[in-house]
């Protein structure tokens, strides 16, 4: 009896909780279909008192600072001397470039590149930026390389402290990631004007708008590194004794050093990639050149530029990412071994002759023939391309906004806006349960209640312009993934594929989307299918890359074992490799959406119309439009931290659920 | 953690920026007062008006005047601090807000009077539409929603499409496509670059388009576009436009160019200002440099400097 009872107690229990959660999920089905059909039954529209009255109360705050700037104590204490600060820092580096010399900076480059990453990092990274003069303008290269070099530098300052912080705590960690996220998000057409008006014209503003959107990525993987630090780790320094302090400085930073250079790699990237919005200001640099070039719809001459201001990131890149795992590679049998301290007294040595020499002999301005003419290939290339394909490309443009995003659109639209909300609730539940579903559908009640705007003819709704975006985003993601994952599923399995994807996917990551969007527009047109072609060239790289990784993360035994019970490769394939993938994939279609959520801003530029066209008048006319603008991108983040909670509880939660 | 050879290479870079540093920061105008910065704003037009100034200004007062070139909008919030001193060619259709914020009310930007060159937006079709369909010369020929959907495509369905290019220019087209009934659908190209895209496109397949576009514009000297009547100005309408009522309907007005200043340019340097305010170029003159920029491709400096020295008896007006 005894034996039995002991057998089938345990068997009870878990039928009670089993029973337990079965009540709770038809508890909470009863209640999502309540609220739908009260969705149903309420009004079909967003109602006019669901409205917080954010456009005017914007409006008037850009009016004021228009009116005090030269008064107010925030200016003149503040934000003024800020402003200074920022031109003279940026100075200083100009001064310091100027200084070095075309030459000078190429063999620094170098120098920095090998003493910390090795031989073939400082060869990588001193022919990079003599790419830069090669093929665009090496003093306009100088104007962007110093604004990049300022602000990866206060990117750093601000975010590693605020990485710590974040680190040691959870309530700070939360709070900072909603700022974080929407710094990411919030286009940057809604605050382009504002930081004039606060930081002045040129330099200085420009250097703000990429601290912002350049800050995320140093917080993000400072917190990752140190929450990582093995908890061992910590215990041995204090076991020694140390102090909180000792215990940061000794243990933690160094352990997460990885991740923060990681970070700072990412700064770099991310800083790059506004180059050419930020140079709207007036910067006169490469990003200039790119939209000089394209107001006369030179498409290889904006080519050029665009490349110009990659080949500066590489450079900054290879440099600064210390790996030293290629130090032993083919390269380093050329020279012979030197100790650590004579290597960098070598250095020091080669850079102070060619500056040297560079002064001697005034190599001042980048030499001509040196340089090579990139953009009428690229003009031929681009044309070819658009004479031979634009039939086809016409065609599937006229397709995708007939039959898929207009349809989709339509429907968002035709249902009840609450409807809409509660079922992202209900999608949010069933990711990982109430509290999501509280969070994402409350974003969609703050998105309601953005009020409308004044359009050429009456008022349009916030709301219905988002309906238009997601749609937008919706078909831009798909299609995204469908094209993403068998390319990185392929990489992933064949190294010799993955070594041919590398360059396409390096230079369409950091190619400013600007230099593409031409000849988008003449191969499908003005409007939203250029729209979704745009994002998606834009979304699929980091699609591929995190694809590729996680299938090559997958451990070869499980894959072994599979292939001796007899799994052909296909089956290995589907049954383990991809399962064993899925949390890396997942992460990857969640870059994909926050890629296609910052391009779909860009794509109003040419004719995507929605949330960007609201943004983007914030900046080409924010004397009038301001408030509307702030509007715009309010909805664009509601709508990316909806989305990105969602698709990142997928990720995480049902890890291992679905095998087969 | 970092070894000495590194040190001394930071340390060196350090040292060198600082010389280097003390070394410049000094240019300074040698006797034609402080210098002084112009704004070229993205158009050629914007260039050759700016070029000219530089070329006179520094030939005779001897004041260094540097260039910017920096977005419209910018313009007005460098003026607004002084750090542009002025720009000169403002089309005002756009900038009736900047005008009223800075030049009426906070008075920290100044109207320095008309540059010369008039010009006009209005809705355009290329040349091979109207040789088809002359109707289509006039807006009444649009009624007819069979001659509308000529410009129909899938983003604007059963209706012909409208295309306007750049959000920050002037847009009335919304209304007068709601007040004059017409069977077209408004859609926002985003972008100059993008319209001039599609007018390409349109080109090469003969596939009509309806657009907002202006003169002058470089364009239309490379592509036949043909600009369509619209019922003419009236004040009913300016009154409309002034009070946002959403009644617009008529053409748009023409744009008398205008320049405008920093308030602190007369006191930070009157000469200068002086020959801003009395600056003025024809439209004919201002083509003249045009086309050596964009059709020789001559440096903009360069062709100013040309120009300048073959017109010594325009230019001279503005010193008197």
């Amino acid at each position: 009896m005894a034996a039995v009872s002991v057998e089938t107690l345990p068997e009870q229990e878990s039928a009670a909780v089993v029973d337990a959660r079965r009540n709770r999920r038809n508890v909470a089905f009863g209640v999502f279909a309540l609220l739908a059909v009260l969705a149903v039954v309420i009004e079909h529209e967003v109602p006019g008192w669901l409205d917080l009255d954010i456009q005017q109360r914007a409006q008037a705050a850009y009016k004021w600072t228009i009116t005090n700037r030269q008064t107010s104590p925030l200016f003149t204490l503040f934000l003024e001397p800020v402003g200074n600060v920022l031109q003279w820092m940026f100075d200083v580096v100009m001064n310091v470039l100027e200084f070095l010399k075309w030459p000078g900076l190429v063999a620094l480059t170098g120098a920095i590149g090998w003493r910390t990453g090795g031989l073939r990092a400082g060869i990588g990274g001193a022919s990079a930026m003599l790419g830069v003069g090669m093929i665009s303008n090496w003093d306009h290269a100088m104007i962007t390389l110093a604004i990049m070099l300022v602000a990866v530098f206060i990117a750093l300052v601000l975010g590693i402290p605020l990485g710590i912080w974040t680190s040691r705590s959870d309530r700070a960690e939360r709070v900072v990631r909603i700022l974080l996220d929407t710094a990411q998000v919030l286009p940057i057409f809604v605050y382009f004007s504002p930081v004039q008006v606060f930081f002045g014209i040129k330099v200085p503003p420009a250097i703000v708008v990429t601290v912002i959107y350049a800050l995320p990525p140093a917080v993000r993987l400072t917190n990752l590194g140190l929450r990582n630090v093995p908890v061992v780790m910590n215990e041995v320094g204090e076991s020694f004794g140390a102090n909180s302090w000792q215990q940061l400085l000794k243990v933690q930073l160094p352990v997460a050093r990885k991740a923060i250079l990681l970070g700072l790699n990412q700064v770099i990237m991310m800083a790059f990639g506004v180059v050419v919005l930020a140079s709207l200001l007036g910067t006169g640099d490469l990003g200039q050149d790119v939209l000089n070039a394209l107001q006369k719809q030179k498409v290889g001459e904006a080519a050029a530029a665009g490349l110009g201001i990659v080949l500066l990131a590489i450079s900054l890149d290879r440099i600064t990412t210390g790996d030293r795992k290629h130090q032993f590679s083919r390269w380093s049998n050329l020279v012979p071994k030197v100790s650590r301290q004579a290597g960098q007294r070598i250095a020091v040595g080669l850079v102070a002759v060619v500056v040297l020499l560079a002064h001697v002999f005034d190599w001042t301005t980048f030499p001509s023939w040196l340089t090579i003419d990139v953009a009428a290939p690229i003009n031929d290339a681009v044309t070819w391309v658009q004479d031979n394909f634009h039939d086809i490309t016409q065609a599937i443009s006229d397709f995708l906004v007939t039959n898929v995003i207009d349809p989709i659109y339509k429907f968002l639209l035709w249902l009840p806006w609450f409807l809409v909300v509660v079922a992202i609730a209900f999608i949010g539940f069933l990711s990982k349960g109430w509290r999501l579903a509280t969070g994402v559908g409350l974003c969609m009640v703050l998105t309601a209640a953005l009020g409308t705007i004044p359009g050429g003819v009456g008022r349009e709704r916030i709301w219905d312009i988002a309906m238009n975006t997601l749609s937008q985003v919706l078909v831009a993601i798909l299609l995204s993934v469908l094209i993403a994952l068998p390319l990185g599923i392929l990489a992933g399995r064949s190294d010799a594929f993955e070594r041919f994807m590398r360059p396409f996917l390096d230079i369409a990551q950091v190619l400013p989307a600007f230099v593409y969007l031409i000849p988008v527009v003449f191969l499908f047109g003005v409007g939203r299918s250029a729209g979704v072609v745009a994002c998606v060239i834009y979304a699929v790289p980091p699609c591929i890359r995190l694809t590729t990784l996680g299938m090559r993360e997958v451990p070869y035994t499980p894959r072994e074992a599979a292939i001796s019970f007899g799994a052909t490769g296909p089956q290995e394939m589907r049954m383990v490799q991809l399962p064993l993938a899925r949390k890396s994939i997942l992460l990857g279609i969640n870059q994909t959406l926050m890629m296609v959520l910052a391009t779909v801003i860009i794509a109003a530029l040419i004719g995507a119309g929605g949330l960007g066209l609201v943004a983007y008048e914030a900046t080409a006319k924010p004397n009038i439009k301001l408030g509307q603008g702030v509007t715009g991108g309010l909805a664009i983040v509601l709508l990316a931290i909806m989305l990105d909670r969602i698709t990142q509880a997928w990720g995480t939660s049902k890890q291992g659920g679905n095998h087969q | 953690m970092r070894s000495t050879g590194t040190k001394l290479l930071f340390a060196g870079v350090a040292i060198a920026s600082l010389l280097a540093a003390c070394g410049s920061d000094s240019e300074s105008g040698s006797g034609g007062g402080e210098a002084i910065t112009l704004a070229v704003n993205p158009w050629t037009g914007s260039a050759v008006n700016a070029y000219v100034a530089q070329a006179v200004i520094q030939a005779n007062l001897g004041t260094t005047v540097k260039i910017t070139e920096i977005d419209e909008n910018a313009t007005w919030v460098g003026m607004d601090d002084g750090s542009i001193d002025a720009v000169l060619e403002v089309w005002p259709s756009g900038h009736a807000a900047d005008k009223k914020t800075y030049i009426e009310e906070k008075k920290s930007v100044v109207d320095m009077g008309l540059l010369g060159p008039k010009a006009k937006i209005g809705w355009y079709v290329p040349k091979f539409v109207i040789d088809e369909h002359p109707e289509l010369a006039t807006w009444e020929g649009f009624k007819d929603p069979e001659l509308a959907k000529l410009f129909a495509t899938a983003e604007s369905g059963d209706l012909g499409q409208f295309t306007m290019g750049d959000p920050s220019y002037v847009t009335f087209d919304e209304q007068i496509i709601a007040n004059l009934k017409l069977p077209l659908k408004y859609v926002v190209a985003g972008s100059e670059a993008a319209l001039l895209t599609l007018i390409d496109q349109s080109a090469a397949d003969k596939k009509p388009i309806l657009i907002q576009f202006w003169q002058p514009h470089w364009k239309q000297s490379k592509v036949e576009l043909v600009e369509v009547k619209l019922p003419d100005v009236t004040q009913e309408c300016l009154d409309s436009a002034a009070n946002a009522d959403g009644g617009y309907a008529c053409d748009y007005a023409v744009d008398d160019l205008f320049k405008a200043a920093s308030a602190k340019l007369e006191t930070k340097n009157a000469a200068a200002f002086n020959v801003l305010k009395k600056l003025s170029l024809t439209t004919d003159q201002q083509n003249e440099v045009a086309a050596m920029i964009d059709g020789e491709g001559m440096a903009p400096a360069d062709a100013a400097k040309k120009w300048a020295d073959a017109n010594k008896d325009v230019w001279s007006a503005w010193l008197g």
